[in-house]
């Protein structure tokens, strides 16, 4: 019994060593996609319907932020990179060093929406004004002509492409006040403006729906089509991120064009997204 | 003075009784919402919808019973859903630009396969977007004579040679159609209309699934309407209340919710409208529509899941759960079992034994998610990427101090007459130890394991960066071993990321505490045989 | 729960079987010494274990102190000193744990508040109070308590907790440094519990005895003879619990706010606070392999992992103690 045991356990020692070379990544016929919370749900859509339609391939979507993906491309870790914000000069002089040629694919629009709790009458800030409660200038939402109640600000941890977008767009990369809550994901700062009357959140446009408001920024209110245009301020691009651009035919060169099909397109709209392309 | 005496004793022993009748409360109030919650993953009243997406998903139900429910329910929905659609022609613009988007695509393949030259195909193209966005135009705006003036521009071209007889000329045909539409409702209102159709819409989708004339959705989760009664009839509120916030009237400036039916004659907004019958039809014949019956998901526990957990159940997660929990077993076992025989029967006390229990102690405090940072600074880096090998070990090190708790205390409790009638037979030491001092100990030994396949199925820190994804292929386990080395769903990261990280999953509460549910039931279930297994053993022990 | 620290002396007695011959002899003697050394190695995987938890976390930290843009020392000052963390920032990044470090203290005392008194009633009522039957059903209660995965109670917290604070008591956010703490008392209860009765239970009957024939009442000579003489015992307790909810990460990720401030006024616990575990695992998961930050999340897995290797220190010491006057 215990004999057994021991071997079982050098068996498995073994096989760790073993293990120190990636044996999975060699593979064929497997899809490693890898980055951004944002761009995630439409790797994982994308990654549903694509088994359907090709069922031999295996495909893993992590989604560990735009920063790990970038880093994942580069070391090899991933095929596709999943990015909400474009590479930053580091990256990119990272991954050239590495022998890896990132080439961008946009695939959506997104919109960075600044949300409230519905109970809340302000329907309208100037990116200053945002600016100013992110700052920890503005605490109460009487001062912006709202209700006498304490402004709880709720931002994306500072990993993500979302905090990356909003930082330089509305915050232009001023430090955020030391009150401001941090959560994880889209979904969680939308839940936690739609359970609490102070709070001031934002998330792509995907998470509006009935429980959190939607302002208006510099007189612009984000809808599909102000985000497309670009008029509303804080539109940005979606990216894929591949090593070079992907042998034609190829299954990831499948993956990153899948945006311009019409199943595609329609994935994108049903995950909240806007279509870089009108079909 | 002694009755004050006897006031604070009595209060004391009030006070010690009260803390433990507090745990016991605090445990109820913790358990027993988490379970009820969680228990509707599993009995619910499903509807002809559920089982619509059990066949199509999972290839499951009879064929031909669903087929007959299908037919009556189709029909109950029948005319609401004319109606609906009727209303929609008149509002929802989307429909005809649609049209008009793929009349101007039809063209250009018309126009090649006449093989015009390709100036002529560029001048055509130009003039056809040229009308194209015109029309598209005059269905966005919002002023009368605009719009007007722009159809007047789309039926100028009316008379060029090029488009008739071409699949162009289906514009023209639209163009009268809306002039008429023009002519029948307000202009100025009709934004607001779109806007609450669109949500009317939607929320028939979420009842009945995608409207007649609708393309089958990418997505499954699109595909099917309310697969459970109490999702209906959340939809169907949101079907009929239209909620607007409303100035409360206090000094405090905040909004309050007010609910208004959407067919209320005075305030709703289609009150007035032809589309006002269809919510007290959807009302009232909902039951027909649907065909709820109760029912136990029993396969929940089973079922793979749609992304997101929309559909379907915890099967790739209690599978993954089970093979992290049994293969760091299979390591912490043997290294824990053999560490306690060496403490118990070989360490001679002095400085190296005293290191050694400093060492465990310390395994055992140091905090999960440090775990978590050393299976990624150790496992994956050095294995290249985060597997469920990488995520099992660092589990294994983490129940380790545990395992060898448990067995020392197990194996101190062999009763020492055991030990001397083995020797006084002649068996050597470790003989003894395994012949008789390890079966002797065995029930609390596995006692110990099954405490500690509980505490690994719940850890969630340490495989947070060490193997464990939201989403991902179920490892399809064989010899081939490869599945070691991929990642894997486990239970305790989809609670995590159920609860904070799935839009989707906002919209199934059921689902998410059903994912919770079941972890609870796990750990309790394995807790419950650790307590059944010690009061046999108690019992034995007594029988001696 | 305890660490068991004494010795098998009874088999020492019995070590050698009959002797027979002396090729018999030296090869059950080999036999025995290859057992011996092979369980002794076995057993040094634990500490093996643990040495490699602590260079690899160096060893990750490392380059987070030795980065050469900032002297080590500057490094350093500013890790402890500065309440700013602001690890991404392109130009200026800030790693200032100060604020962390204190949010962890804020949950961990807080919950300490509730669970050392609660943890030690409960303790001296299943020693002293309780008969054989009812102890006999609390305890899987407690065990229950105990094994219940954290990540369940970090559910319960952010769904059912959370929002009850807000509506209830008017709270602005629901996720704060009491929800947290709520839910860390409960978590740290049950360590409290066992050690705290293992100590109560050490203190001999005679002194029992001999306070009841005094004429104390049950609850003078708890609190004035049996609760001191354990004094050591639920220091351990107490420290235990506290490594407890130090080193718990999803609920206080969940339940705690995350946000990087020290709460001002001070005892305002309807403040988010965001704790070095949090830290770890919220940003660790995004942040990309190689990088200061990075590097900064290890230096803080590093300063939870010696604290907390003090504490245990410390608990063995006072569990030492304990056991003394027992023999």
């Amino acid at each position: 019994m215990m004999v057994r045991h021991g071997k079982t356990v050098l068996f498995f020692i073994g096989l760790t060593l073993w293990a120190a070379q990636p044996v999975l990544a060699a593979e064929g016929k497997t899809l490693q996609i890898d980055g951004s919370t944002t761009v995630g749900p439409l790797g994982d859509a994308f990654a549903e319907v694509f088994k359907e339609l090709h069922p031999d391939v295996s495909i893993t979507v992590k989604k560990t932020g735009s920063g790990d993906g970038a880093a994942a491309l580069i070391d090899g870790r991933c095929d596709i990179a999943m990015m909400s914000r474009f590479m930053k000069d580091k990256e990119f002089q990272q991954a050239v060093e590495k022998g890896v040629f990132p080439v961008a694919h946009v695939i959506a629009m997104d919109g960075v929406c600044v949300v409230v709790h519905p109970s809340n009458p302000v329907t309208e800030l100037r990116t200053e004004q945002i600016r100013d409660i992110y700052m920890g200038k503005i605490t109460n939402w009487k001062e912006l002509g709202g209700p006498d109640m304490p402004i709880v600000p709720v931002s994306r941890d500072t990993s993500s492409g979302t905090y990356e977008s909003f930082h330089s767009m509305v915050m232009h990369n001023e430090k955020m006040a030391a009150n401001v809550e941090y959560v994880n994901s889209n979904p969680q700062a939308h839940a936690r403006v739609r359970s609490t009357p102070g709070a001031i959140g934002y998330v792509g446009i995907g998470f509006l729906d009935r429980y959190v408001k939607a302002l208006k920024v510099d007189g612009v209110m984000p809808t599909r089509s102000t985000i497309a245009k670009g008029i509303y301020p804080v539109s940005r691009p979606l990216f894929l991120f591949t090593n070079g651009y992907p042998k034609l035919g190829s299954i990831i060169h499948a993956f990153c064009t899948f945006y311009l099909t019409e199943k595609g397109q329609e994935i994108i709209e049903a995950k909240g997204f806007v279509p870089v392309t009108e079909y | 003075m002694t009755l004050w005496r006897q006031i604070k004793n009595t209060l004391f022993t009030a006070l010690c009784s009260g803390s433990v009748l507090f745990l016991a409360a605090t445990l109820m109030i913790f358990l027993l919402p988490m379970l009820w919650k969680g228990s509707k993953a599993v009995f619910f009243r499903k509807t002809v919808e559920f089982d619509k997406m059990q066949k199509e998903l999972f290839k499951r139900g009879h064929a031909e019973d669903l087929e007959r429910r299908t037919a009556q329910t189709n029909q109950a929905r029948q005319e609401a859903l004319a109606l609906l659609e009727h209303f929609s022609r008149g509002i929802d613009t989307a429909l005809l630009s649609r049209e008009v988007r793929s009349a101007y695509q039809q063209l250009g393949r018309h126009l090649r396969y006449l093989e015009v030259s390709d100036d002529e195909y560029a001048r055509l193209r130009e003039q056809a977007k040229d009308i194209r966005d015109a029309f598209l135009q005059a269905l966005e705006t919002t002023d009368k004579a605009e719009a007007e003036s722009l159809l007047d521009t789309v039926d100028a071209q009316q008379t060029n040679p090029r488009f008739q007889n071409s699949p162009f000329e289906v514009v023209f045909s639209l163009s009268k159609q809306y002039r008429q539409i023009l002519q029948e409702i307000d202009l100025s209102r009709r934004p607001e209309y779109a806007a609450e159709l669109d949500i009317v819409k939607t929320e028939m989708r979420n009842l009945f699934g995608p409207l007649p004339g609708e393309s089958i959705p990418p997505l499954p989760q699109d595909r099917f309407g309310a697969t459970r009664w109490d999702v209906a009839q959340r939809h169907l509120q949101y079907l009929i209340y239209q909620t607007k916030w409303v100035p409360s009237g206090k000094d405090d400036k905040r909004l309050i919710p007010k609910q208004i039916r959407r067919d209320d004659p005075e305030e709703g907004i289609f009150g007035k409208t032809e589309l006002a019958p269809l919510f007290s039809m959807v009302e009232q014949n909902l039951a027909a529509m649907l065909q709820p019956r109760p029912t136990i998901y029993w396969r929940y526990f089973l079922d793979d899941s749609t992304a997101g957990h929309y559909f379907g159940g915890v099967g790739p997660e209690v599978l993954g759960t089970l093979l992290l929990t049994v293969l760091s077993m299979c390591f912490a076992v043997p290294l824990g079992v053999l560490s306690a025989a060496y403490l118990v029967e070989y360490a001679a006390g002095g400085i190296t034994t005293r290191i050694i229990r400093t060492c465990i102690n310390t395994l055992a405090g140091v905090p999960s998610i440090v775990y978590g940072l050393f299976g990624l600074a150790f496992f994956v880096l050095l294995a290249g990427n985060p597997s469920i090998l990488s995520a099992s070990m660092t589990l294994a090190l983490l129940v380790l101090p545990v395992i060898i708790r448990a067995s020392e205390e197990a194996i101190r409790a062999v009763p020492q007459s055991y030990k001397e009638a083995s020797l006084a037979l002649g068996a050597g030491k470790f003989r003894t130890f395994l012949t008789v001092t390890l079966p002797a100990a065995g029930p609390g030994i596995l006692t110990g394991i099954i405490l500690s396949l509980s505490r690994a199925a719940g850890e969630t820190a340490p495989i947070l960066f060490a193997g464990a994804v939201a989403l991902g292929p179920i490892p399809d386990i064989g010899l081939h071993l490869k599945w070691l080395f991929q990642p894997t769903r486990a239970l305790s990261y989809g609670c995590y990321d159920i609860t904070v990280g799935d839009r989707l999953a906002m919209q199934v509460p059921h689902n998410q505490f059903g994912m919770v549910m079941t972890l609870i039931l796990l750990v309790l279930l394995l807790n419950l045989a650790a307590v059944l297994l010690r009061w046999r053993m108690s019992k034995k022990l007594q029988g001696l | 729960m305890t660490t068991a620290g004494s010795q098998s002396d009874a088999a020492v007695q019995f070590t050698r079987p009959l002797r027979l011959t002396f090729r018999d002899d030296l090869s059950s003697t080999l036999l025995s010494w290859l057992v011996k050394s092979f369980l002794f190695v076995v057993t040094f995987c634990s500490v093996a274990a643990v040495l490699l938890i602590f260079v690899f976390v160096i060893r990750q930290a490392a380059p987070f102190f030795a980065e050469s843009r900032v002297s080590p020392l500057e490094r350093l000052t500013e890790f402890f000193t500065s309440r700013r963390w602001f690890p991404e920032h392109q130009a200026h990044p800030e790693y200032g744990i100060l604020a962390i470090i204190a949010g962890s203290f804020y949950v961990t005392i807080t919950s300490l508040l509730i669970a050392v008194p609660t943890g030690l009633l409960a303790a001296v009522f299943l020693s002293d109070i309780a008969s054989f039957r009812t102890r006999q059903i609390c305890k899987p209660l407690i065990e229950i308590l105990a094994a219940i995965p954290s990540v369940a109670y970090g559910v319960f917290a952010v769904m059912v907790v959370a929002p009850w604070l807000q509506k209830n008591i008017g709270f602005p956010t629901g996720t704060n440094a009491l929800n947290a703490s709520l839910i860390l008392s409960v978590m740290a209860m049950p360590t409290i519990i066992s050690v705290a009765e293992d100590a109560l239970s050490a203190v001999g009957r005679e002194i029992r005895e001999a306070s009841y024939a005094l004429g104390a009442t049950r609850a003078e000579t708890m609190l004035r003879i049996v609760i001191p003489a354990a004094h050591s015992g639920i220091l351990a307790a107490v420290i235990l619990g506290m490594m407890r909810a130090v080193g718990e990460t999803m609920v206080v990720w969940m339940a705690s706010g995350n946000a990087t401030q020290i709460p001002s006024p001070w005892w305002d616990l309807s403040q988010s606070v965001r704790t070095m575990t949090a830290t770890i695992a919220g940003e660790l998961g995004e942040v990309p392999q190689g990088t200061t930050h990075f590097h900064s999340l290890f230096a803080i897995g590093l300063v939870l992992l010696i604290f907390t290797f003090c504490l245990n220190l410390l608990s063995e010491h006072f569990i030492m103690q304990m056991k003394k006057p027992k023999r």
